[in-house]
């Protein structure tokens, strides 16, 4: 929703034909059928949309342009406050997912208290501002009706719960499981994953188990199980089962292992006076202009992530690794930070364009380009570790028309040894010096560069051309 | 409106579950209340003070 994004149609919003997306200039709208207004009434009235929790939402008055938007003329147009940048649940570490799935079922039970329910679960409907989540999506509202089950139970379990249990109960990582699919793990998929014991932990039985087992058997009697459902079913039993969940959901826990607090907390306190010039340098490029958005790729514990944040609106703190962004994500969160939007994702293989015609959910440029890229300590891992060719990685942040702050580690650098040791030799001849300078003025106007004192790493400050 | 409209497919097997795992629940609670009681018969729970709350309560009430 960054101020790049085309004008018209949300490309992911199309599932819900009461409520659509859309933007023009740099506002973001959404148009309203006339179900889905009286249902935005009916929450206007709870007074649920006062709240930190909810997007900022108001009345627009420009309903004529929107023709043919939805099925049905548009009854009302919202705009909305912008997310400053998107982001999506295979990027979020276990606690930002956890977060949001409270988020979630928070405003689902402060919504039944005023005969208001969410007709969808979904964790896409969920963004955050630095560390604080936020309910994007008000068309999810709507008035609950008379012996209506919840509808989102199934798809809560599929994008928040099992991602959730997968990481907590069997330390594997979530996130490709949602980059592998949309509409997240299904029932049949998450009971094989779960063993003997694993059917003790609390909730599995119910929610995996028995879950799985009853989708099978009554896949073929829809009809016949909506009308029996609707018979039996009462609000008090919607209630207790999102109390359930919410304390299910609470449980849940995931830690980084040891060494990756240990190497979190010694990072941030290095006082040597490389680590001093480096802040330095990067303090003055972040604070040498309004810079709207910067990506800081590699961002490790955030530590030049909160000095660009000194004088950049908004920062994308991202990082391949999960442990450190989580421990950076747990401090933003108590800090009450809304400028570091924490991420974890491997820059060699980016999240991509997902979804129907891989528009609904887009990769990073797409959702916004930054104007300050900052990639301290990455370039060996990228080009030694993922075999990226200098060249390459350069004409990419290039392509960007962003400008950058960059380090090279020269062969002699200690970490660069490391990685150089189990290869071949003779192998990355163009990760050298003198070729990357010669690569980097032809993509960029370098205005300034500094060998630190140690030797082994130079910072480059460069502008786009 | 008659039929439960909704854009997502609850699943119908999820639907069930949430009325047994309701249902659990409810049983869960309704036997917490009889074990209390049964305990509070066989005087190896003594009454708590809330019980006798309520009437202390209605004495003062000025309605």
């Amino acid at each position: 929703m960054h101020s790049s994004a085309p004008a018209g149609l949300e490309p992911g919003s199309f599932r819900d034909p009461e409520s659509r997306v859309f933007y023009s200039g740099d506002d973001v709208y959404r148009a309203l059928s006339s179900d889905g207004l009286s249902d935005f009434e009916a929450l206007e009235a709870t007074g649920l949309l006062d709240g930190e929790r909810v997007v900022g939402t108001e009345r627009a008055s420009d309903v004529a342009a929107l023709r043919g938007l939805l099925v049905h003329e548009p009854a009302a147009v919202l705009r909305h406050e912008r997310i400053p940048f998107v982001s999506y649940p295979y990027e979020w570490t276990f606690s930002m997912l956890k977060d949001a799935a409270l988020l979630q079922l928070e405003l689902l039970l402060a919504g039944l208290e005023h005969d208001m329910v969410l007709k969808d679960s979904t964790p896409y409907n969920v963004q955050f501002r630095g560390a604080r989540p936020t309910f994007v999506d008000v068309g999810s509202f709507e008035r609950m009706r008379e012996g209506e089950p919840w509808v989102g139970y199934r798809q809560f379990c599929m994008l928040y719960l099992y991602p959730l249990l997968l990481q907590a109960a069997k330390g594997v990582s979530f996130q490709p499981w949602l980059r592998g699919s949309i509409d997240g793990i299904r029932p049949s998929e998450m009971r094989p994953l779960m063993n003997f014991r694993d059917r003790f932990r609390k909730g599995v039985f119910t929610n995996v188990i028995l879950h799985a087992k009853l989708e099978e058997r009554y896949a073929d009697r829809p009809q016949q199980v909506k009308d029996e459902v609707k018979r039996v079913f009462k609000k008090e039993l919607f209630v207790a089962n999102v109390r359930k969940m919410r304390k299910l959901v609470e449980r849940q826990s995931w830690d980084p292992p040891e060494g990756v607090w240990t190497a979190y907390g010694e990072r941030n306190s290095y006082t040597d006076d490389d680590a001093r010039r480096k802040d330095e340098f990067v303090r003055e490029v972040a604070t040498s202009r309004d810079w709207k958005l910067v990506w800081d790729i590699g961002c490790n514990n955030g530590r030049y992530s909160r000095i660009a944040a000194e004088g950049a609106r908004t920062v994308v703190a991202v990082d391949a690794d999960q442990g450190p962004v989580e421990l950076l994500y747990r401090d933003l969160r108590e800090e009450g930070n809304d400028r570091i939007l924490p991420l974890t994702m491997n820059l060699a293989d980016p999240s991509p364009g997902l979804g129907w015609r891989g528009l609904e959910r887009r990769s990073m440029p797409d959702r916004g380009k930054p104007d300050l890229v900052l990639a301290l300590a990455l370039v060996h891992h990228v080009a030694i570790s993922a075999n990226v060719p200098v060249k390459e990685f350069i004409d990419w942040l290039a392509s960007l028309g962003t400008a950058l702050v960059i380090e090279f580690p020269t062969r002699e650098d200690p970490m660069v040894k490391k990685l150089l040791a189990p290869k071949r030799d003779g192998l990355h001849p163009d990760y050298e010096l003198d070729f990357f300078e010669r690569t980097l003025k032809e993509a960029f106007e370098v205005e300034r560069s500094e060998r630190l004192e140690s030797g082994t790493r130079v910072l480059y400050y460069a502008r786009p051309k | 409106m008659t039929t439960v409209l909704a854009y997502l497919d609850p699943g119908s097997g999820s639907m069930i579950l949430q009325i047994i795992a309701g249902g659990l629940a409810a049983v869960a609670v309704t036997a917490k209340l009889y074990w209390g009681r049964l305990l509070k018969f066989l005087r190896i729970r003594k009454d708590e003070p809330e019980a006798a709350k309520p009437d202390a309560a209605r004495g003062s009430d000025p309605a």
